[in-house]
């Protein structure tokens, strides 16, 4: 009844630099700066295709546009997230590390606040960032969606602690000081 | 010397201090403090000498007067009274958020993978585990003549997007395992912000299925159910359709004036409050055994046993008070968690004892005060002592006083008093304020019904309930970002629902009209001369629910009609609706 | 040999499926300083004094300090003895670490002027063994004891309190407590503190919170310490926090200002955890975290990893540098609280060896916290060990005849005690006009295990009296007031005199904590006189014969019934 689940790819291509939006309607990915390359996946091993795919199809179902950027300078996600808020056309976007990691922004908030955030990247699957995707977008559009529901695993700490902080590690390395964002065109294809 | 009326109320116990010098009264204090215990109870006395204390602030009392208060014990309770039901699963109408495409899509339902043998006009069925890129591809690689579908997860519009031209698709169907397939069916979706035309018409029906006019008829319940819908979807099943059923709750037993009266409960309030009206005063009620409201009515007669001593044979309920209200309960039959707002009944009842134990409480007082202590007199004549206290007051003089265990209404003219009380108000209205927004949080019911709402437009302003905009310097906090909120001292507090402001608003004021004016009229109906509101010239509305932000002003405009000038105590042009009962302790004493 | 494709060892999917293989390991990295304490990366020890003043401290010149660097350069280090010091070979100093004739005084005289990479040089030369070895005579404390988490995953406060009676019952000293709402606060406190006072006398309370609103329970006396005042090694990462050391010493200040004991926290691999370990090791960063406490001038630490204890227990060798942390503490004359507190594996066997190196040697607290309710309703996402490893800990410390500050307590004492607390409890609300405590919720917390088996509470209600109590200045006096007004004299009596405490000033000294008879035990008048075997805290006498005891033991004189 299921049709096995496609294999894809995700490519960021480099668009230039990242400009703040006009368009109300629009809701920005902001990717930390290892997201897609050299990374492919997160902590639990989903794509960062699937994750992006996810994403789009819960702004897209919604009615909203999406548009990508990927932020070079910091790995910080609070940071990242409110990068991409401010150049949000809505003032809204969606922040990613590549471990997965998420968080909902608002440019007018503090940097360190945020509307909803998702800080047990083990937890977090291809269900969850679809409706992450659908709630940033409902942001975007004046609604007050219900918060996507938040799990909590009290052995996540034993199990994955000193992973996060490899991947954190790993992805610092790929941090460019000084570099400005830059936009991206998320390209995903069908591998099989 | 010093003299200090106690109030022992429901919820709240007052005491105030006066210093009387031959026969001149000076009001020196107050002070409030939560009842403990039942009312009228023994437990009491902690709650008076704590109250007592703290108004004195240090002085030494000579005398303190206490009220006849008697145990009021109050219940509420509610019945839903109907249900709807969908057979055969013939309809689907949960009005997803985001469907997909837009028009009417007529053919036989098949399942997405048989579609590649499908024939004729087709209406996709998608399950679950389906990915949308799938789904898409499928229906336009098929080769068949795909007009409509019909799928499990919220893919509709990202499905559409990827079909060359778009078809209705409706989503979020959670059961879609229950959609019959091979039967003849309809897809309607309307544009954003609009609503379907045909499918919640049953000659639009009628057109779609062929139907004859039996047909017809047998079927225009489900265009009803589908009014107001922006998606739809209708299966012509052969006799599945969708049904309002009143369920029986038992009833209710009204005894009074020398008549016993039975009412269904299911007959709704207006029907049990006609009844009510017919055995006026009120001398007992039962319920059935089995149901909510004979079980409340039960629990209350036990509690006040427990409290009294009493027999539970000699307990008599003394009022009680329905309200019509819908809950929104989900539909059986359903198969997208379909929700329809069923009607409820809420009934507060009231039950009352003559048997004191004030007397007990006075002795307790005197003892731990080292003074003496007296009881005073009955609430409804004190109150109106004290609202006469208020500038701009003169007999005759009503009062309503709404407290936290009953509504009380009193009346003093030239020739005397008299008194009466009627089913607690402030928890029904919470009640029905939490289950008509479907809340099930009582803090939150409480919030709306205190504070007025507004909603968070963006990080700096919220649009209160009246239009106008409030700015803030400071970023308000995240978690109530883009929601409805409730404007408490503390801050803005977030309700959960999707309503907007005014539906939450209109639901608010509803529930205090239905409980507080209704039941304020009924209260001063049974206290005015030959039971004409006309008669009463001037009304005073005291005790907690007189602070409520509305209340008195619905309470007014329910009176205006009848040519009364209502307004909110403001005893002795200090204390507002409070204290009225301990000043007018005082006051009577000395006037003795 | 033929190779079999596709079929796997019957052997090696039972060691998969083994819960040790659920937990997380990773391999070092030591130019990110993901390494324990082996790291090429970590500087090499030097110190330069001119003037008295310290120019130079582990390859770094003043100019180029941290705040760190400065702190620990101006307010730890001993100047006058500096340079000598480290000119001493470490295997030296290692080795009186570990031979007992070595007295604790002379250690500590040695280690007051060592810089963070000299002590990290010392450690290192040292195995787990001889770590344990030094531990038993460095810790500041004679006589060991143990540390409690009391919460509850509904914030209910008459679970917390019947748990912290049962705990100061079985053995704690200090009893800790957290909120899931923050407003529940006030309420749970002193749940805490009065369900502390009955269990036994002189148990220590603390409400973990944001700093300012846990200074202001202390303050009131409705706490009795704070413990939860973190510090970091990298100025990075204590920036990140929004504090610096000096902003921590005068918090620090501000307690004992008052009378109120405290300590820091801090532990291994928070750093690397929080990408800016700056190339240096996990323990180098935690030494500096310890000279750090030292320098503030507060009484003690707690450490051990704590909440990071998932990132060295991925690493070879972390464990051992946990232990040498707890070590390094006690040898900088700090009280030290040694971890043991947070879910570190899935495997049993794990949980135990890694507390050993604590338990074995004793500490002043061999957890902070274990938690003394299921880790279900731990709201500090779960400890070591809770309440169903009771009688596994009391069986080892009878199997290895070590005393870890608990003690089997037959039931009928447990559910005295915990009906007395719920009543206490119910008796203070009451008096202090609070939401009531139902007959049937103190009959509930006598018997229950977790908040399920509570009935639940109105939240509502409860906050507003909580709000209350803030407003309206209840303090510790006001509680002692009620307890004894409801006639709870001697727990009224033990909560007095806990609170008088702070006049005195014992609990400012290190390592403090009261007995049964609030007599206060610290560094001071319990001083740790270890000098190898027969000397020293021995698990032997009335203790002993207490520690006998289990919930199964068979009679000697009569093999046919228990040990009652």
């Amino acid at each position: 009844m299921t049709a096995p689940a496609a294999e894809r790819s995700l490519t960021l291509e480099e668009v230039g630099q990242a400009q703040r939006g006009s368009r109300p309607d629009e809701v920005v990915i902001a990717v930390s700066p290892a997201f897609a390359d050299p990374f492919t996946k997160t902590i639990v091993e989903v794509p960062h295709a699937e994750v992006i795919r996810q994403i789009l199809a819960g702004i897209e179902e919604q009615g909203v546009h999406a548009r990508m950027i990927k932020v070079w300078d910091t790995a910080d996600l609070a940071a990242v997230a409110h990068i991409g808020a401010r150049l949000s056309g809505s003032g809204i976007s969606v922040g990613l590390l590549s471990r997965g990691t998420t968080m909902i922004h608002q440019r007018d908030l503090p940097r360190l606040s945020n509307l909803e955030l998702f800080p047990q990247s083990p937890l977090l699957d291809a269900e969850v960032f679809r409706l992450i995707g659908s709630n940033a977008a409902q942001y975007a559009k004046g609604e007050s969606p219900a918060p996507v529901p938040t799990r909590n695993d009290q052995m996540a700490r034993p199990r994955w602690q000193a992973k996060a902080a490899l991947l954190h590690l790993k992805e610092y390395e790929c941090i460019v000081a000084g570099r400005r964002p830059v936009e991206v065109e998320p390209v995903i294809s069908r591998l099989s | 010397m010093i003299v200090v009326g106690v109030d022992i109320g429901n919820s709240t116990t007052e005491a105030c201090v006066a210093s009387v010098v031959e026969g001149r009264v000076e009001y020196a204090g107050t002070a409030l403090t939560r009842t403990t215990g039942v009312k009228g109870t023994p437990d009491n006395t902690e709650g008076a000498v704590s109250a007592v204390r703290r108004a004195l602030n240090g002085r030494t009392p000579d005398l303190v007067l206490l009220n006849e208060a008697t145990p009021v014990i109050s219940g509420l309770a509610m019945e839903t009274i109907s249900e709807t039901i969908i057979t055969e699963s013939t309809m689907i109408g949960h009005n997803p958020a985001t469907p997909g495409g837009s028009g009417i899509g007529v053919g036989t339902t098949v399942s997405i993978d048989a579609l590649a043998s499908a024939t004729g006009p087709t209406i996709a069925v998608v399950p679950a585990g389906w990915d949308f890129d799938d789904v898409a591809h499928e229906i336009t690689s098929s080769g068949a003549d795909v007009v409509a579908a019909v799928l499990a997860h919220d893919d509709a519009v990202l499905v559409c997007n990827r079909l060359r031209t778009p078809i209705p698709v409706v989503d979020e169907v959670g059961a879609v395992e229950k959609v019959p397939l091979g039967m003849l069916a309809a897809v309607e979706v309307a544009p954003p912000g609009r609503t379907i035309r045909t499918l919640s018409d049953s000659y639009g029906l009628a057109s779609v299925f062929g139907l004859d006019p039996d047909q017809t008829r047998q079927v225009s319940p489900v265009a009803r159910a589908l009014t107001g819908n922006r998606s739809a979807v209708v299966v012509r099943t052969p006799s599945g359709d969708v049904t309002d059923r009143r369920i029986p709750v038992g009833t209710l037993t009204l005894t009074g004036a020398g008549k016993t009266q039975r009412v269904d409960v299911d007959a709704g309030a207006e029907e049990i409050m006609a009844t009510l009206a017919r055995v006026q005063p009120l001398d007992d009620a039962t319920g059935e055994p089995g149901t909510h409201v004979g079980g409340m009515l039960a629990q209350v007669r036990d509690t006040m046993t427990d409290v009294t001593g009493q027999p539970a044979a000699e307990i008599r309920i003394r009022d009680v008070l329905a309200v019509d209200t819908v809950v929104p309960n989900e539909v059986r039959g359903g198969l997208a968690g379909e929700v329809a707002l069923e009607n409820a009944v809420a009934l507060a009842a009231m039950v009352r004892t003559s048997r004191s134990r004030m007397q007990v409480v006075a002795d307790q007082v005197a003892e731990a005060l080292g003074c003496r202590a007296e009881i005073g007199g009955i609430e409804g004549e004190m109150a109106v002592r004290g609202a006469l206290t208020t500038p701009g007051t003169a007999i005759p003089i009503a009062v309503l006083d709404l407290g936290g265990g009953s509504t009380d209404a009193a009346l003093l003219t030239s020739e005397g008093s008299s008194a009466v009380h009627v089913a607690r108000a402030g928890e029904l209205v919470t009640k029905l304020i939490d289950s008509e927004l479907a809340l099930d949080d009582r803090e939150q019911a409480e919030a709306v019904k205190r504070y007025p709402l507004a909603k968070v437009e963006s990080f700096f302003h919220v649009r209160h309930e009246d239009g106008t905009v409030q700015f803030f310097a400071e970023p308000l906090p995240s978690h109530v970002f883009a929601r409805v909120v409730t404007m408490t001292p503390e801050g803005p507090a977030p309700v959960q629902t999707r309503h907007t402001v005014d539906h939450v608003r209109r639901v608010r004021r509803e529930a205090k009209r239905k409980v507080f004016a209704v039941n304020a009229l009924r209260a001063l109906r049974q206290v005015a001369p030959q039971g004409s509101l006309r008669l009463l010239d001037f009304v005073v509305l005291l005790g907690g629910s007189a602070l409520d932000f509305e209340i008195p002003e619905l309470i007014a405009d329910a009176l205006a009609p009848h040519g009364v000038v209502c307004g909110i105590g403001n005893v002795h042009g200090t204390e507002g609706p409070r204290n009225a009962v301990a000043s007018g302790l005082v006051d009577a004493w000395v006037s003795r | 040999m033929t190779t079999t494709e596709g079929r796997r060892s019957k052997r090696t999917e039972i060691l998969e499926a083994r819960p040790v293989n659920l937990d997380g390991f990773v391999e070092e990295w030591p130019e990110k300083g993901l390494v324990a304490m082996e790291s090429d990366f970590d500087p090499t020890p030097s110190v330069r004094v001119e003037d008295g003043r310290i120019v130079e401290l582990d390859g770094r010149a003043r100019a180029d300090f941290d705040f760190m660097d400065t702190f620990i350069a101006d307010h730890a280090l001993d100047v006058e003895t500096a340079e000598e010091v480290n000119a001493i070979p470490s295997i030296e100093i290692a080795r009186m670490l570990v031979d007992p004739r070595a007295t604790r005084d002379e250690v500590i005289a040695v280690g007051r002027g060592l810089t963070p990479a000299k002590i990290l040089d010392v450690v290192k030369l040292m195995n787990v063994v001889e770590i344990m070895m030094a531990m038993q005579k460095m810790r500041a404390r004679r006589t060991p004891a143990n540390q409690a988490h009391s919460t509850s995953a509904k914030d209910n406060p008459i679970q917390v309190a019947a748990d912290a009676a049962e705990g100061a019952l079985r053995g704690f000293a200090e009893l800790e407590t957290t909120l899931g709402v923050v407003r529940y606060a006030p309420l749970v406190a002193i749940a805490l503190q009065v369900g502390g006072q009955v269990g036994r006398g002189g148990v220590l309370t603390q409400c973990a919170l944001e700093e300012a609103t846990e200074l202001e329970l202390g303050m009131r006396g409705i706490t009795a310490y704070a413990e939860t005042i973190s510090v970091y090694g990298t100025e990075s990462v204590f920036v990140d926090g929004d504090d610096t050391p000096w902003s921590k010493t005068f918090l620090a200040g501000a307690y004992a200002s008052r009378g109120i004991k405290m300590r820091f926290t801090s532990g291994t691999g928070s750093e690397v955890q929080m990408g800016n370990a700056e190339g240096r090791s996990m323990l180098y960063l935690e030494i500096r975290c310890i000279l750090m406490a030292k320098g503030a001038g507060v009484q003690g630490l707690q450490n051990g990893s704590i909440s990071c204890i998932g990132v060295p227990g991925a690493v070879p060798g972390g464990i051992r540098a946990v232990a040498a942390e707890n070590l390094i503490a006690s040898w900088m004359d700090l009280e030290c609280a040694s971890g043991n507190d947070q879910s570190f594996s899935h495997s049993s066997m794990r949980r135990v060896s890694r507390a050993l190196p604590q338990l074995l040697p004793g500490t002043d607290f061999v957890c902070s916290g274990y938690s003394g309710v299921p880790n279900a309703d731990n709201m500090f996402a779960g400890s070591n060990f809770d309440v169903e490893d009771y009688d596994d800990w009391n069986t080892i410390q009878r199997d290895l005849q070590v005393d870890g500050g608990l003690r089997h307590v037959r039931e009928p004492e447990i559910l005295q005690v915990r009906e007395k607390a719920a009543r206490a409890l119910q008796a203070v609300f009451a008096e202090l006009d609070l939401p009531p405590i139902t007959d049937a919720e103190v009959e509930a917390a006598v018997y229950a295990h977790g908040s399920g088996d509570y009935p639940d509470r109105d939240v509502l209600e409860d906050l507003k009296g909580a709000q209350a109590v803030m407003d309206r200045g209840v303090t510790g006096l006001d509680l002692v007031k009620a307890l004894e007004r409801t006639g709870f004299h001697e727990v009224a009596e033990n909560l007095l005199t806990v609170l008088r405490q702070r006049v005195s000033g014992d609990l400012l000294q290190t390592s403090a904590i009261l007995t049964d008879d609030f007599v206060p035990l610290s560094a001071i008048n319990d001083a740790n006189d270890y000098g190898g075997p027969g000397s020293g805290y021995r698990l032997e006498g009335e203790r002993w014969e207490q520690l006998k005891k289990l919930r199964h033991v068979t009679s000697a004189e009569n093999p046919e019934t228990e040990v009652s």
